[in-house]
């Protein structure tokens, strides 16, 4: 899609500032009632939802108008899609579909961002969004994990870069293995097959990389057979299952989280989990689990002619609604000993670690202040962890602790898991 | 100064009066401000002799000074600043205008009484939201104006309550009528289709009643006001409760009023009520004063058409269970004087002589506004002060009245003295003048000033006063009405 | 014309380096012009100084708060208020809040709910500044329009700070008249066109009792919530009468009884859009509800104190809707639909879906003032949309009206509209015409005179008050820095 074809949709907003906000039924009081990370640190209205499409619609009209301060806006935004939730409680209209083509058209013109152009060379080079050392699948290294480009397997574990690369995310690949290892699953990696998904080179608004990437992914994929797909990496989660949809890319492939997984698992009684966690945590969502991570919907049609802004045939939008939230709550709820207190803004309206939209690399600060603004909302649960799905969100969360001096415990849902099993 | 014969010629032999007797009487009032003889009286008939006048005392730089209650004045704002004013005397405007059950509205000339437009609202079954037992010669209009505090503050919406709209002749002799009746069409164009004159704010933005409310007439002359009326309940039970400390009663009241359980609800103290009740002077006063608590709260609970027994019934219900939670008890009487009795008293104007004046003749009230927690400091400062002036403590009248819903406090301190003792009246004096000044840095805001202290209270907020006299240059550019009084 | 570099800088060396820009590409994201800058002040001294210097510099400026609307000229510095959004102070005994121009109503309203109170949400939405000036769904027990300010800090277009009523005097907030006469007249957040000049910093709103929970048990996802229960001693209800004459004795008379917490003038057309997630389903709703409802009707709120208090309303609320032949809409019956109103409707939160989605705009003619007589005037109105309808140019809501009774039946308001596409030319057109017609009838015929209308005909039909507020402004504002025309929103 172009951003011309959102040009319906951009005119829609009247500047009502909903995105800007949590729902207003679920706002609890003066804190924690903003959505937006970008308006939030930024304050002028182009850092919002609102801001944004009023500029595509102008853009529209009066063509691109490139200045240093536009592309601050552009870039300065996780994508993370609180702002359409928000939006469509009462809005039939597209938010962040726009916004990000409003990105991939910066792209195309050639206004980039020079961090996250390095970030892309290198993920045509090696593959990953994160510095390569090693291989790919070192970690598993004495594990017996199958490779499921050589051997039939159920299940495809695919590990993604962050977790494959860093050696202080790779803990989340063997809580993983060691998991499903306990569950009796027949699962496989791909090691040094496996490549990025390209996920988050979409949300760095380059198109073309992603599609790349996600060939070479179905490439193998179909190669080996695979039917079921399972990832700890939100971010990978969302790519295999939503945008590889959107771009037709998916077939029939299942795609599923860890936590939809394992609770699967805990419910058919093939995981059991005996072992007593005691800790006072709460959860977050991570944006691309959660409202992102409902499924794409295809559509196409035309606007009827006439006073409403209504489409032949129907168009259903995504408004967060199918995200997956109850599964790592209901895994969480089944570790003996541990005590789930809820932040303010969870679900479909939960605030982003701050990873997302490629900000860890064109703005690593904006990345921890947006972690910083969770970690408090945490601490305010009087919950001793934070625990998450997905290690970029993990890892922006324990820079933001490091950085503030909290005695906050980060957690992937994984790493208890394996405690309790 | 205007030419006598002007004068007749506008209002007519009979109401303008130099009468060296007549003008004594609006030279000075109760208040301790100076006496001022004014040149003459005029009493205006009609809207038209208003704007006649004020055009003149433009031309002839002629003070004016608007009165509308009888005597006694209290506040001095009736009394001329400086020589060679006129006092236009609205007494003689005593139309009531309309009486709207449907739309709970009135509308009254100048010169109407509370008296007189109780009587005739009752008739269609609505009434006035009162002042504490205003003295029989005040007017609606002069109370409204000064924005005195009303009884049922429940139905006090706003602090401009219970006034709708007005038609003022500024001081630059231009018409106005405020909100609703401010047009489209005349007044009687807006009735012909159903419209009344009720909703106070506008025309556009700007809520033009509150610059004429607290001006003291230094604004203009308001010729006719609205005021929003209140049904007549089918079923009051009223209550009183008595404590040796108001801080419970306060508490008590706050309750009542945020859950709008109750229509009329005041604190007096002992002195007060006694001084509203005593039937036989000055025997009675001592005797009645002993019998009570140091601090009475007084509340009614009302029903309306639908099933009033038993609103009256589960709000009494309800109130219980706040006054044993705060340990009080609601009674039927008090030191041998009845609820009853007290509901049927402050829903009428006082009876004769006035109840401020029966003690002593005199009365000077310190007046101010506050929130619940200054209050306490606040009556501490005055009783301190009053010690020091050797003013007897127990002489002092307080009238603690919620204001405006439960966002405010009128907290009024009666000095009760002898006017023919010189002695008495220079204490008193001296301490209005003290205790005002202790009650300021204490928080106290008078938002009404009058008089002596309205000076040193305006002075306090130079920025306000900056824009009011913007203002003032607009609306009276050449100072004609009433020079010298709040802070022009 | 762009600020100078030594202006830049001056406004600048105020506010940091980071909350000024006067980069033409993020304008749009305001409104579709080239302002001088757009300016973040920080808090009142920053806008103080900000103002000063406008006055120094010959620069007009406009505040604006969340930006919801306003007209702004080219060339104007913009105010963006939005770092100023504290909750000041919440006084229970005394029943008021102090609020920044950016806190909204929905963050107020959670924190005042949680100490058992509520204030009046402005029907617009309660996405809206806190502080706005205007009425909406509480009204009849929240009062409206310009009576709810207590004290207000206000920077006055020459730089000046003014602090009103008791705040100026005795640093208090709970009162904004006096001493003396009190400039609260002047003192108002209404929308355009006419505004008072200068900025408000800070403003005391009043509170009242609120009789329902400190928050709503609220379950499910959005668009689609709903409550776990319906909270005790409150119910929703939505009655249709079979005339207007009857509707308005059930609403006086609910009103005089004082038993509604909420009395909202909804028609059905409201009602649905309420209810509903989507446009498509909508029209559904819509189409059913009209075949259920009688005639006009009204949305009722009834919240207790106690057991005792709530089954009284109950009981005067079902003999007053008895005796006017009121019948009560079923589908509202519903739990899930009445829950999700209860809180929709005390929250203000569906506004936007009454009013844009379904075609992106919507012009009003609000009147404020004397319910029975603005009734009479609107049924003309709603008839008068009838043919817009049947061309398909705005949506069809039956021709509809709306509003409700102010301070239980005292004042009200009154409020008709017209949805259509902004992109279409036709529309906008034939909805602009409708509404030039409606307010010249009301104004011909003495129903009320809308200050939106043309000012050389209106203004002398109300006292010429525009040329008095034109005085005030130019006293207030002598070198014309602080146009009319934005607003508090």
């Amino acid at each position: 899609m172009a951003l011309e074809q959102y040009k319906g949709d951009m005119e829609m907003c009247c500047r009502c500032s909903a995105c800007k906000f949590i729902p207003m039924q679920k706002i609890k009081g003066s804190e924690f009632s903003y959505a937006c990370p970008s308006i939030a640190r930024y304050n002028y209205h182009a850092y919002s939802a609102g801001g944004r499409m009023n500029i595509g619609a102008h853009a529209l009209k009066n063509g691109m108008n490139y200045t240093p301060k536009l592309l601050d806006v552009v870039y300065n935004c996780q994508l993370c899609g609180a702002c359409g939730v928000s939006c469509n409680y009462a809005m039939d209209m597209e938010v962040l579909e726009p916004i990000t083509e409003f990105r991939m058209k910066c792209n195309e013109d050639g206004k980039t961002d020079t961090k996250l152009d390095k970030v892309i060379d290198g993920l045509k080079k090696t593959g990953s969004m994160v510095p390569v050392k090693g291989k790919r699948g070192d970690w598993a290294t004495g594990l017996k994990i199958k490779d499921a480009t050589k051997e039939k397997v159920d299940v495809l574990f695919h590990v993604g870069c962050l977790t494959s690369y860093d050696p202080a995310m790779q803990k989340l690949a063997k809580s993983i293995a060691a998991i499903l290892q306990k569950a009796g699953v027949n699962f496989g990696i791909a090691g040094d097959a496996e490549t990025c998904c390209g996920g988050r080179a979409y949300q760095m608004g380059y198109k073309d990389a992603f599609l790349a990437q996600a060939k070479k992914n179905m490439e193998m994929i179909k190669k080996a057979g695979v039917k079921t797909l399972v990832t700890g990496c939100a971010d990978g989660y969302q790519a295999f299952k939503v945008l590889y949809d959107q771009f037709d890319l998916k077939g029939d492939l299942e795609v599923l989280h860890i936590t939809e997984f394992i609770d699967r698992l805990i419910k058919a009684g093939k995981l059991k989990l005996n072992k007593k966690v005691n800790l006072n945590v709460t959860y977050h969502d991570p944006c691309r689990l959660g409202r992102l991570g409902e499924p794409w919907i295809h559509w196409s049609g035309k606007k009827i002619p006439g006073d409403r802004f209504v489409f032949d045939p129907p168009k259903e939008y995504r408004r967060g609604t199918k995200g997956i939230y109850q599964p790592p709550r209901d895994v969480l709820k089944s570790i003996p000993g541990v005590k789930l207190t809820e932040m303010t803004r969870i679900m479909d309206y939960s605030w982003c670690c701050g990873a997302g939209g490629g900000v860890t690399d064109s703005n690593p600060d904006f990345a921890v202040w947006t972690a910083q603004k969770r970690i408090e909302e945490a601490i305010s649960t009087g919950a001793e962890a934070l625990v998450t799905a997905c290690p970029w969100c993990e890892k922006t969360l324990n820079e933001a602790i490091k950085a503030s001096g909290s005695s906050l415990k980060v957690y992937d849902i994984v790493e208890l898991v394996e405690r309790a099993i | 100064m205007i030419e006598k014969e002007k004068l007749v010629k506008i209002a007519g032999t009979s109401n303008v009066s130099y009468d060296r007797a007549q003008l004594d009487e609006y030279a000075r009032d109760i208040s301790f401000v100076n006496a001022v003889r004014p040149e003459c009286v005029v009493k205006p008939t009609s809207t038209e002799i208003v704007q006649q006048l004020i055009k003149l005392a433009n031309e002839t730089a002629t003070p004016l000074v608007p009165v509308s209650s009888g005597p006694p004045h209290f506040r001095g704002d009736t009394v001329p600043s400086i020589g060679g004013a006129v006092i236009v005397d609205m007494s003689k405007m005593k139309k009531i205008i309309n009486v709207d059950r449907a739309r709970r509205v009135a509308m009254v000339e100048p010169g109407v009484t509370f008296g007189e437009l109780i009587a005739a609202a009752e008739k269609e079954g609505i009434r006035l939201n009162l002042p504490l037992l205003p003295r029989k010669s005040k007017t609606v209009i002069g109370s409204l104006l000064e924005r005195e505090p009303v009884i049922m503050p429940k139905y006090q919406w706003d602090i401009s309550d219970p006034l709708a709209c007005v038609e003022v002749i500024f001081g630059s002799g231009d018409e106005f009528r405020t909100g609703q009746a401010a047009g489209p069409g005349t007044v009687a164009e807006q009735w012909k289709v159903g419209g009344v004159q009720k909703a106070p704010y506008g025309p556009g933005v700007a809520s033009w009643h509150r610059i004429i409310q607290g001006a003291q007439g230094t604004m203009g002359i308001v010729t006719w006001a609205s005021m929003r009326c209140e049904l007549i309940p089918k079923a009051e039970e009223p209550f009183v409760v008595g404590a040796d400390n108001y801080t419970t009663l306060l508490e008590l009241a706050s309750w009542l009023v945020r859950l709008r359980m109750v229509n009329e609800c005041f604190i007096l103290n002992s002195t007060n009520l006694a001084a509203i009740f005593a039937k036989k002077w000055t025997k009675d006063y001592q005797a009645l004063k002993d019998a009570l608590p140091t601090w009475i709260l007084f509340y009614n609970v009302a029903g309306y058409e639908y099933l009033p027994e038993e609103r009256v019934s589960s709000f009494i219900k309800d109130i219980t269970d706040i006054t044993k939670r705060l340990g009080v008890e609601a009674v039927k009487a008090i030191g041998g004087i009845s609820a009853n009795e007290i509901l049927k008293t402050v829903q009428q104007p006082s009876e004769e002589p006035y109840w401020k004046l029966r003690y002593k003749g005199g009365c000077e009230d310190i007046l101010f506004l506050t929130i619940n927690d200054k209050l306490e400091g606040q009556i501490s400062t005055m009783f301190d002060t009053v010690k020091k002036s050797g003013y007897p403590s127990s002489d002092v009248g307080v009238y603690i009245q919620p204001i405006v819903q439960g966002t405010g406090v009128h907290c009024e301190f009666n000095l009760f003295y002898d006017p023919a003792n010189a002695s008495e009246v220079n204490r008193v004096k001296n301490l209005n003048n003290a205790a005002v000044k202790a009650l300021l840095t204490n928080g106290a805001f008078f938002s009404r000033p009058y008089g002596e202290n309205s000076k040193m209270i305006m002075n306090r907020d130079a920025a306000t006063i900056s824009v009011l006299n913007k203002l003032k240059k607009m609306f009276d550019p050449n100072n004609v009405m009433n020079p010298g009084k709040v802070c022009f | 014309m762009a600020l100078t570099k030594e202006q830049y800088k001056a406004f600048e060396d105020v506010v940091g380096a980071e909350n000024i820009s006067d980069d033409k590409a993020i304008m749009p994201a305001y409104y579709n012009t080239d302002f001088a800058a757009i300016i973040l002040p920080g808090n009142t001294a920053e806008v103080q100084a900000c103002v000063k210097l406008c006055n120094k510099f010959k620069r007009q400026f406009r505040p604006i708060c969340t930006g919801w609307s306003g007209m702004f000229p080219k060339d104007l510095i913009l105010l963006d208020l939005r770092r100023m959004n504290h909750i000041i102070e919440i006084n229970e005994k005394n029943m008021y809040a102090v609020v920044e121009p950016y806190v909204i109503s929905a963050e107020l309203q959670a924190e005042v709910m949680k100490r058992g109170f509520n204030f009046c949400v402005k029907g617009a939405g309660t996405n809206c500044s806190a502080m706005l000036r205007g009425h909406g769904h509480l009204d009849q027990t929240t009062s409206g329009d310009d009576r709810n300010h207590l004290a207000i800090e206000w920077v006055t277009p020459e730089g000046e700070i003014v602090r009103s009523g008791a705040l100026g005097s005795a640093d208090e907030w709970f009162c904004g008249d006096g001493p003396g006469p009190s400039i609260r007249a002047i003192l108002t957040s209404a929308v355009p066109p006419g505004v008072t000049p200068g900025v408000f910093t800070k403003a005391a709103v009043k509170l009242y009792h609120w009789p329902g929970p400190a928050a709503y048990p609220i379950q499910g996802h959005s668009p689609k919530y709903t409550l776990s229960e319906i909270p005790p001693n409150m119910m929703a209800r939505y009655y249709s009468f079979p005339s207007v004459e009857k509707m308005w004795n059930a609403e006086i008379k609910l009103g005089e009884n004082e038993i509604c917490y909420e009395l909202m003038g909804f028609n059905a057309a409201m009602v649905a859009c309420n209810i509903t997630t989507c446009n498509e389903e909508e029209e559904v709703v819509f189409a059913k509800m009209s075949k259920e409802v009688q005639g006009p009707g009204f949305f009722v709120i009834i919240g207790g104190n106690s057991r005792d208090d709530f089954e009284f309303k109950k009981k005067v609320l079902e003999q007053i809707v008895k005796e006017n032949d009121g019948k009560s809409l079923k589908t509202v019956e519903n739990p899930e639909i009445e829950g999700i109103l209860l809180c929709q409707c005390t929250r203000i939160s569906a506004s936007i879906r009454e009013t844009f989605r379904a075609g992106g705009a919507f012009n009003s003619i609000p009147i404020m003032g004397q319910r029975d007589l603005t009734i009479k005037w609107a049924i003309g109105a709603g008839k008068a949309k009838e043919p817009l309808i049947k061309k398909g140019l705005i949506v069809d809501d039956g021709g509809a009206f709306f509003g409700w009774g102010v301070e239980q039946g005292h004042l009200g308001k009154t409020e008709i509209f017209c949805k259509f596409d902004p992109q279409n030319a036709e529309a906008k057109k034939a909805v602009e015409d409708w509404q030039k017609e409606q307010s010249h009838r009301a104004f011909t015929e003495r129903y009320f005179a809308s200050t939106m209308g043309p000012q050389d005909e209106i203004g002398p039909a109300l006292m010429n008050y525009n040329l008095w507020w034109n005085k005030i402004v130019h006293a207030l504002d002598p070198n014309g820095v602080s146009p009319e025309g934005g607003a508090l929103v």
